[in-house]
């Protein structure tokens, strides 16, 4: 059916009243479905929409039924929309911009004539769940359904062309942080303010008001409207009130931390007492096409009428259970909608209201409900159905107005631990248990009427301030005062809530909107077996959609209570999850900001042509351009790297000996000073964790160096130990950041030194291969340490970071006449391998221990306590299983590093995995292909041949002793 | 987001601190028999109530500190720093 | 297909049940004790391959309560030592058939998995992998940004994340699944071969006489067993502990959330280890996303904030044109962490006590093969090759399984 296209914003408006939030002076031009429509600043997208006629707005998930404005407050999905490179927009709560595009959603082809509606007619054959119960065979077929399922689900689009928006986050601290600015929060505000906590409101909607915003009814003479803008003038303006609107609050969790969603701000609120004030979602009854369009909430028609000024319709029958249906009804009239009938469920409604409507000639019918919408796209009629006899009247309409029954919005008070129980007085879930520092207060407890929302406000805030830690103690002896008041208050309540009809022989009575199950579909389930809230809502998908439970979890729980013979109470709700509206990735992702961590010569890196890896948080160089080159450079001459990534701790205490004793696998007892060594340190699996070298620069200063990724893990464990008993006399402190550190190699490396060095003896004899000594480079006071990663006569150069650059400058310009090359961590990796020396992490992994590794020397047994010493006592005894070994590729073949070593056996390709390769390069110093694996201990003598599966095929290794190269460690001791 | 008191800082976000795990007491390594050190090394009490656990101030003062915590609700009972008595 | 006709003629008549309410018996030859998909799955081949069919599967709440339920219904068997991917290749074997065996459709859809590279040791961990996998005879290999881009065109392969991708291991068999759907058909597989299901039924204690299973105690009354199988995941320590054994185990939250339903976006299923974050779409159009575990051991399957904002800023990164898609809904489960990252399965110290435990973020995807292998074990007494690597007592022997994957430092 065509949906109908008139253009202007005036003809489906009222007059202009002083509650609505529409400017007519300001006229905002946007599109929908193709079609150019007009709106006035203020509107949201479905309001200019309603007022220009149209009734369709989306066709819904399964059937492609069409669906119009239902609750015009962001509950339901049948307004959802997308603009641009935005799906699912929720166009009821969507202030309208000007030239916005805004695209009807997962219709086939069009929005007014949809193929996929066809279903429709094979609807019995595609009940819940009918997908597990088919496809099944022939098995080849199911990616070929599976392809026709996925098409069909689905809302919105993305597209991938959309680029990341601009978002960021705020924190907020509060005492009391209250959630809802209607009566009830406003009222939790004042109250809670002037016992001087300080006070977060935050309220979803454009304006503070609440229901109050959309409503005429007298408050001691005042609209309601007026009302509620004045009390919440009043509660804005207190100095200690911090007010957020738009702002809606999505989840509270642990000791009450909360999200909110501010536009494209994420506000992240810690707050001593939370008061969760949200109101009640107004949720619509049971009967057979409840969805057509032209079917609303009575709270949609409140807010079409007074916020936006649109006639919501012209010939209307009212559904009515509680005073604000009546009051609607009213309302309606007055804003020149026929009203012919209202069907009012209860027996004895509000006399007052009842005169007022039969005075302007609306039929009443007392003790009567809906059973039946009729209509293809669009409403055209009612059946009411007497609840005691059964007797049906038919009406003629294009509006049905339904004011039957709430779901208090209670998301954060379920997210906060709070218990419900179920009063069958009054149909609705009531607190029945709270946090201590969780208050409810209005319409999300149950409570409907004013005076009792508002002295509910006044009592939460009272309550929550003091949680906080505010208030004296007449502010206690008040608040248990008021409590008591409104618990009589309570108890006096009447019921606003009441079920719709079930039906045996309705076919298109649909429980949950967002999924087209109907109650038939909850009957079948619950008969299957499925018969909990949890099995029912995972196999019909009830409450799975967009709405998440909003509209659909009350009158879920109602059938399934029925045809289980269960009460509510026993057959409990699904369990309420976070975000209680649907928040974006852009939102909660932020800024993104990744923390990035710079050696003070990267600058200088970068400009020499470095190509920057990734190390960590680091950025290291690469390579300068020619790795093959630079390893050359520091056999043959003489390079420079920068290592300053490398963890650094400094050590001082008279137990720092006993303290290494115990950290590392070997001896530290008689270290002297101007000594390093080089340790190993496992866990207390004997694993090994971290390596690295430790000098001893003073009677009780010792200089430990980690590797660069352990460097926070070693401290972090070595603190732990010493502050969970260990009495040692040893205080640390972490001095990674605090020096820059570089690494002269090379034949020439101690001529350069020569050259800008003061203050130390850089003889072989004073200042030999594994010592440390201090002076100064370049004028900047440094540590020196001779050791030789690189397996060339080598110096480490420690200078505080603030100098890093001046000394790395220094120390190339002296190079330059040796022809120095900086040279970066692939270098370094060839030339350490060309040295047999082991990566942790690379060559070992989460099981490996120093036995295996081939680092016996480095485990003293007979030291008396250390950590990992049973697993590593263990380990000997056991001998190990396999070794890491040097290997070389005698046909040249180069592998790649994780290549695995096999022998013929039992597995699915006949090959069985006995090991595999760490660590493999060409090496440029012996011009072949070295490398280290592991292997079998019965295949690890020098000589034994394995075979490697390289690229899918089998290539022969040999076992060579290590180091590769200078194996009388020669070139360490120049 | 868990609020965790250091004892030295105050209470301060969770994501300041690094979980420790739970407090396990090591035995004497040269009289611990293989079945006592594999205990030690994997087995854990894991309860659903109570916990003893580590946690280190990563963000703030560095301070390891035992906290006593509920594992279902996240109330946190206690937090202090290791002392020979807290240890028994 | 015929199942369905017959329900829509039918009209008004009642369905039938698909798994049926028993009176307790007061002895069962088997009790196992969780009623999630690995629970279900060893009652169904109990009674299918060994004709044990005197059994009770015992579950504190409703059926797939637990992870079973909850996780991001992920399948694949791209592990990293042979003993896993042998394990979970069968596991997967038997998914492929899964539907037509149960004649209930789970919905398993191999898409494509891919878990992405970004540092040059993961590149080598996943070349590792790769090679593993192939020598099992599994279809897995590394791929480059160049083949990625064909592979998932969605995917931000420019250097403008802070750690761009390097590659990934692509492995084709691996998909995603109706997890529920499989609790289902297995529940129905085992009831109508004459298991008990007793939901809403909690196992308060464990009889233990003389080193032997004697018999279990319900909030329902007790019953007489000689075999009893542990297999609550999460919870297990605590099952464990009424029987007297300990267990390796720590249990931790593991979260997750779905987006909004979308029009069909994503093909494969993607997972980055260096981002801790996965993500795939499922057949009703939701992004079905998860990350790591909470750091902290806890019992508490409620969801946090810094969990959604973690993960949407690494899924950002993945996948920039996401930043307008919302989140619908986040939950959590608990998941029981083992050292080396692999299960525990078979025998305890306690005759008659079986555990199949340990199954930690990996644990959905080896229900089949766990409930089968398990099942074998109890009707022959003897542990099956397949499962022996994952014996409890391999913590006591120095014979970890190490799934962790390498470690990875440098200098």
């Amino acid at each position: 059916m065509a949906v109908n296209t008139p253009l202007t914003a005036t003809s489906g408006r009222i007059a202009e009243t002083p509650s609505q939030t529409i400017n007519r002076r300001e006229v905002v031009k946007f599109t929908f479905n193709g079609n150019q429509y007009t709106a006035y600043e203020g509107d949201t997208i479905a309001s200019a929409l309603a007022a220009a006629g149209v009734d369709v707005f989306s066709r819904s998930f399964k059937y492609h039924r069409p669906r119009g404005l239902m609750c015009a407050t962001g509950n339901c999905p049948n307004c959802l929309v997308q603009i641009g490179d935005e799906p699912n927009v929720r166009a009821c709560v969507t202030p309208v911009e000007s030239q916005m595009k805004v695209e009807p959603q997962n219709v086939f082809p069009s929005l007014g004539a949809d193929l996929m509606s066809m279903t429709q007619m094979i609807g019995r054959f595609l009940p819940a769940g009918f997908y597990y119960k088919t496809f099944i065979h022939p098995r080849q077929m199911w990616p070929v359904y599976e392809r026709m399922l996925r098409t069909a689900a689905g809302l919105g689009k993305v597209d991938e062309e959309s680029h990341p928006g601009y978002f960021d986050k705020i924190y907020k601290h509060a005492d009391v942080t209250i959630v809802g600015g209607g009566p009830a929060g406003l009222k939790a505000a004042q109250t809670a303010a002037k016992i001087g906590a300080r006070v977060l409101l935050l309220e979803e909607q454009p304006a503070l008001g609440g229901h109050l915003r959309q409503s005429t009814e007298l408050i001691n003479g005042q609209p309601a409207y007026e009302y509620a803008a004045a009390l919440a003038a009043e509660v804005s303006q207190l100095a200690n009130v911090d007010v957020m609107t738009n702002t809606g609050a999505f989840g509270r969790y642990d000791h009450n931390w909360l999200g909110a969603s501010s536009g494209n701000r994420l506000v992240k609120v810690r707050t001593g007492a939370l008061v969760v004030a949200t109101g009640a979602y107004e949720i619509p009854p049971l009967f057979e096409n409840n969805d057509l369009p032209g079917v609303m909430l009575g709270s949609a028609v409140s807010r079409l009428i007074h916020l936006w000024g649109v006639r919501p319709g012209k010939y209307a029958v009212v559904v009515s259970a509680n005073r604000r249906g009546l009051q609607t009804a009213l309302d309606m009239v007055k804003a020149g909608v026929h009203v012919s009938a209202l069907a009012e469920m209860r027996a004895e409604p509000d006399a007052d209201l009842i005169d007022q409507l039969r005075a302007h000639n609306v039929e009443i019918f007392t003790g009567w409900t809906v059973a039946e919408a009729q209509g293809s796209s669009h409403i055209n009629g009612v059946t009411l159905r007497n609840l005691t006899t059964g007797a049906t009247r038919n009406f003629y309409c294009d509006l049905l107005v339904l004011s039957t029954a709430f779901l208090p919005a209670n998301g954060l008070i379920y997210q906060a631990g709070g218990r419900f129980t179920w009063s069958d007085t009054l149909n609705e879930f009531v607190p029945a248990a709270l946090p201590d520092d969780v208050f409810a207060a209005g319409e999300v407890s149950a409570t409907h009427t004013l005076a009792e929302i508002e002295r509910e406000g006044e009592l939460a805030g009272l309550q929550a301030a003091l949680a906080a830690g505010l208030g004296s103690e007449q502010d206690r002896q008040r608040a248990d005062t008021l409590a008591v008041e409104v618990e009589q208050h309570r108890e006096a309540r009447q019921a606003w809530s009441a079920y719709g009809l079930i039906q045996a022989d309705a076919k298109k009575d649909f429980v949950c909107f967002c999924e087209d199950v109907t109650r038939k579909d909850v009957r079948s389930t619950l008969e299957e077996g499925y018969d909990s809230m949890e099995l029912l809502k995972r196999y019909s998908t009830v409450s799975m959609g967009p709405c998440q439970g909003k509209m659909c979890n009350m009158t879920a729980m109602h059938v399934c209570a029925h045809y289980t013979g269960k009460g509510i109470a026993e057959t409990g709700t699904t369990t309420s999850r976070p975000p209680v509206t649907p928040l974006s990735f852009g939102a909660l992702g932020g800024r993104i900001m990744e923390p990035v961590r710079h050696t003070p010569m990267h600058e200088w890196h970068v400009a020499h042509g470095a190509k920057v890896m990734n190390a960590g948080l680091w950025k290291r160089p690469l390579h300068y351009g020619h790795p093959t080159q630079e390893v050359h450079a520091v056999r043959e001459h003489v390079g420079l790297i920068d290592v300053s990534t490398l963890g650094k701790l400094h050590l001082h205490g008279k137990d720092v000996p006993a303290l290494l004793e115990r950290m590392y696998t070997n001896r530290w007892q008689k270290l002297n000073v101007g000594q390093v060594r080089y340790g190993v340190m496992v866990n207390e699996e004997g694993i090994i964790t971290d390596d690295g070298v430790t000098a001893r620069l003073s009677d009780d200063f010792y200089y430990m160096t980690t590797t660069s990724e352990g460097a926070a893990a070693v401290y972090e464990y070595i603190e732990w130990w010493l502050q969970s008993g260990w009495n040692f006399d040893v205080h640390v402190l972490n001095a990674t950041d605090l020096r820059a550190a570089m690494n002269l190699a090379g034949p020439q490396s101690c001529q350069v030194l020569q050259k800008i060095t003061q203050g130390v003896d850089l003889s072989n004899e004073a200042f030999p291969y594994m010592g440390a000594r201090e002076g100064t480079i370049a004028g900047v006071p440094a540590l020196f340490m001779r050791i030789g990663f690189t397996g060339e006569l080598s110096y480490e150069v420690h200078v505080p970071s603030g100098y890093g650059l001046r000394v790395w400058e220094a120390l190339i310009e002296a190079g330059a006449e040796f022809g120095i090359s900086p040279f970066g961590v692939e270098a370094q990796r060839v030339l350490r391998l060309e040295k047999g020396h082991v990566i942790v992490g690379q060559d070992t992994d989460g099981l490996t221990n120093p036995f295996e590794a081939n680092m016996d020397w480095v485990v003293k047994l007979d030291k008396d306590n250390f950590l990992g010493k049973p697993s590593l006592m263990m380990a000997n005894k056991a001998g190990a299983q396999k070794l890491l070994v040097g290997f070389e590729m005698p046909d040249g073949t180069l592998p790649e590093e994780a290549n695995q070593i096999v022998r013929p056996g039992s597995g699915p390709i006949g090959l069985e995995i006995i090991g595999r390769i760490t660590s493999v390069r060409r090496s440029p110093t012996l011009n072949k292909v070295i490398g280290l694996c592991w292997l079998p201990t019965s295949m690890s003598a020098p000589g034994t041949t394995f075979t490697v599966r390289v690229k899918g095929e089998l290539k022969t290794g040999k076992v060579v002793p290590l180091p590769f190269y200078d194996a009388d460690g020669a070139k360490l001791r120049l | 987001m868990i609020l965790l008191t250091c004892p030295n800082c105050g209470a301060r976000n969770v994501s300041e601190f690094r979980y420790g795990g739970e407090t396990n007491k090591r035995p004497d390594v040269n009289t611990a028999t293989p079945h006592d050190w594999a205990e030690y090394l994997y087995m854990r009490r894991n309860p659903n109530g109570m916990i003893r656990e580590w946690w280190y101030h990563r963000a703030g003062c560095g301070s390891w500190f035992i906290a006593e915590r509920h594992t279902k609700t996240h109330d946190i009972i206690a937090t202090y720093l290791w002392s020979p008595e807290a240890a028994k | 297909m015929t199942q369905l006709i017959r329900q829509g003629l039918n009209g008004s008549k009642p369905q039938q049940r698909m798994w049926r309410v028993h009176d307790m018996k007061d002895s069962y030859d088997v009790v196992i004790i969780g009623g999630g998909a690995h629970g279900l799955a060893a009652a169904y081949y109990l009674a299918k391959h060994h004709g044990i069919t005197n059994v009770a599967v015992l579950e504190k709440r409703y059926i797939g309560h637990g992870g079973s339920g909850r996780n991001t219904t992920i399948i694949r068997s791209n592990y990293l030592t042979p003993e896993g991917v042998l394990f979970y290749d069968e596991s997967v074997k038997l998914y492929q058939e899964l539907s037509q065996d149960l004649n209930f459709n789970v919905m398993f859809s191999q898409r494509g998995h891919l878990t992405l590279a970004h540092t040059d040791s993961a590149v080598r961990t996943m070349r590792w992998r790769a090679e593993v996998n192939q020598l099992q005879g599994v279809d897995s290999r590394l791929v480059y940004p160049d083949e990625l881009a064909k592979i998932c065109p969605q995917l931000d392969l420019s250097d403008h994340p802070r750690y761009p991708i390097m590659g990934a291991l692509f492995h084709p068999p691996g998909g995603i699944i109706r997890h529920d759907a499989v609790v289902w058909g297995y529940a129905r597989g085992a009831d109508e071969r004459g298991v008990h299901i007793h939901q809403m039924t909690e196992v308060t204690g464990i009889d233990v006489q003389q080193g032997k299973v004697a018999g279990v105690q319900t909030d329902r009354g007790y019953i007489k067993t000689g075999v009893v199988l542990n297999a609550t995941a999460g919870w297990c320590t605590l099952i464990a502990d009424m029987a007297g054994v300990r267990l390796p185990i720590t249990t931790h939250p593991l979260q997750a959330c779905v987006s909004e339903p979308l029009k069909p976006f994503l093909d494969v299923v993607i997972v980055s280890g260096s981002l801790h974050v996965y993500v795939s779409q499922s057949d009703r159009g939701e992004l079905v996303m998860g990350a790591s575990v909470d750091p902290y051991q806890s019992y508490s399957m409620d969801s946090t904030l810094d969990f959604m904002e973690g993960l949407s800023g690494h899924v950002l990164e993945l996948l920039p044109m996401l930043s307008k898609v919302k989140i619908l809904r986040q939950w959590a489960g608990v998941c029981d962490m083992t050292p080396d990252y692999s299960p525990v399965m078979g025998l305890t110290p306690v005759e008659g006590f079986l555990v199949d435990v340990g199954w930690g973020t990996w644990g959905f995807k080896a229900s089949p093969v766990s409930g089968k292998r398990m099942a074998e074990m109890i009707a022959t007494n003897k542990t099956p090759d397949l499962i022996a690597p994952f014996r409890l007592s391999r913590f006591y022997e120095d014979a970890l399984v190490g799934e962790k994957g390498a470690a990875s430092v440098g200098h």
